[in-house]
């Protein structure tokens, strides 16, 4: 699943511990989610998604549309 | 990263994680090879052990560089270095009294539990960390290892289970589960590590 985490991050110039440590999870985390290397479950995408209010499917992308 | 880069070799986990399985292997062996009985190789098991301390600091030092030391990560660690010194101490005590005493029937059972106690043990550390871990990502990481050491107790069990079967091999005790398991593990960690080294941020 593509994402657009990291443009959204970079709007906001925030580095990957600053958007963690909004979302209280680690950094890793953000990078494994911005990388594609890890789908969030539902409740952390909802989480992510009313971080910056928008909705989940403005943010996250099927890989083939 | 620069910072990663200024690191030496004796901060670094992967080094310890070399040489405690450089150590098992050398152990494993000798003692297949019959160069030393079994309770030098107990003695030997019981000292390669001891790098998991630097193994378990430096990981920790590492994790918290990372960002990604939870309080479940630092229980986690405290509880798994305990097990698995206890595992060792019980399984040198239970083969140490098996060796010079006929034991049989109860008390054969009771000194069998001495380094069952502490994989139970084992068993349990990984079972609170899965559920007192609050970070998913780090949660499934966990759980990929735990499948790692799992597929390397079945794969390499039943691979030397035939060999043994053939003939091919000396016996080994079943005992020997719980370090590939461990080791199967700790693999498995490393190559998510390597996997997802992370990329310096812009």
């Amino acid at each position: 699943m593509k994402n657009r985490l990291k443009v959204l991050r970079a709007e906001r110039d925030w580095t990957q511990g600053d958007l963690a440590e909004r979302l209280d999870i680690s950094r890793q985390s953000i990078n494994a989610i911005e990388t594609g290397r890890y789908d969030p479950s539902l409740p952390l995408a909802f989480k992510i998604a009313d971080l910056f209010g928008l909705a989940i499917e403005e943010i996250f992308f099927r890989d083939q549309p | 990263m620069a910072g990663q880069d200024a690191i030496g070799w004796r901060q670094r986990p992967g080094f310890y994680v070399g040489m405690m399985l450089a150590s098992f292997g050398a152990i494993a062996g000798l003692k297949l090879s019959g160069a030393i009985p079994a309770p030098i190789g107990f003695i030997l098991l019981a000292g390669a052990m001891l790098w998991m301390i630097p193994l378990v600091r430096t990981g920790m030092e590492k994790q918290k560089r990372c960002g990604v030391l939870s309080p479940a990560v630092v229980r986690y660690n405290r509880r798994f270095m305990l097990a698995s010194f206890g595992y060792m101490l019980g399984l040198g005590l239970a083969v140490w009294l098996n060796d010079r005493f006929d034991l049989a029937g109860v008390v054969a059972f009771a000194v069998a539990l001495l380094p069952v106690i502490p994989t139970l043990a084992m068993v349990w550390t990984m079972a609170r960390y899965l559920v007192e871990e609050d970070d998913e990502y780090l949660r499934h990481r966990a759980m990929i290892a735990n499948l790692v050491g799992l597929g390397a107790v079945l794969s390499v069990g039943c691979f030397y289970g035939f060999l043994e079967t053939f003939e091919l091999v000396p016996h080994v005790p079943g005992w020997w589960a719980v370090p590939i398991w461990a080791i199967g593990m700790g693999a498995g960690q490393g190559w998510m590590a390597l996997r997802n080294r992370e990329r310096a941020e812009g």
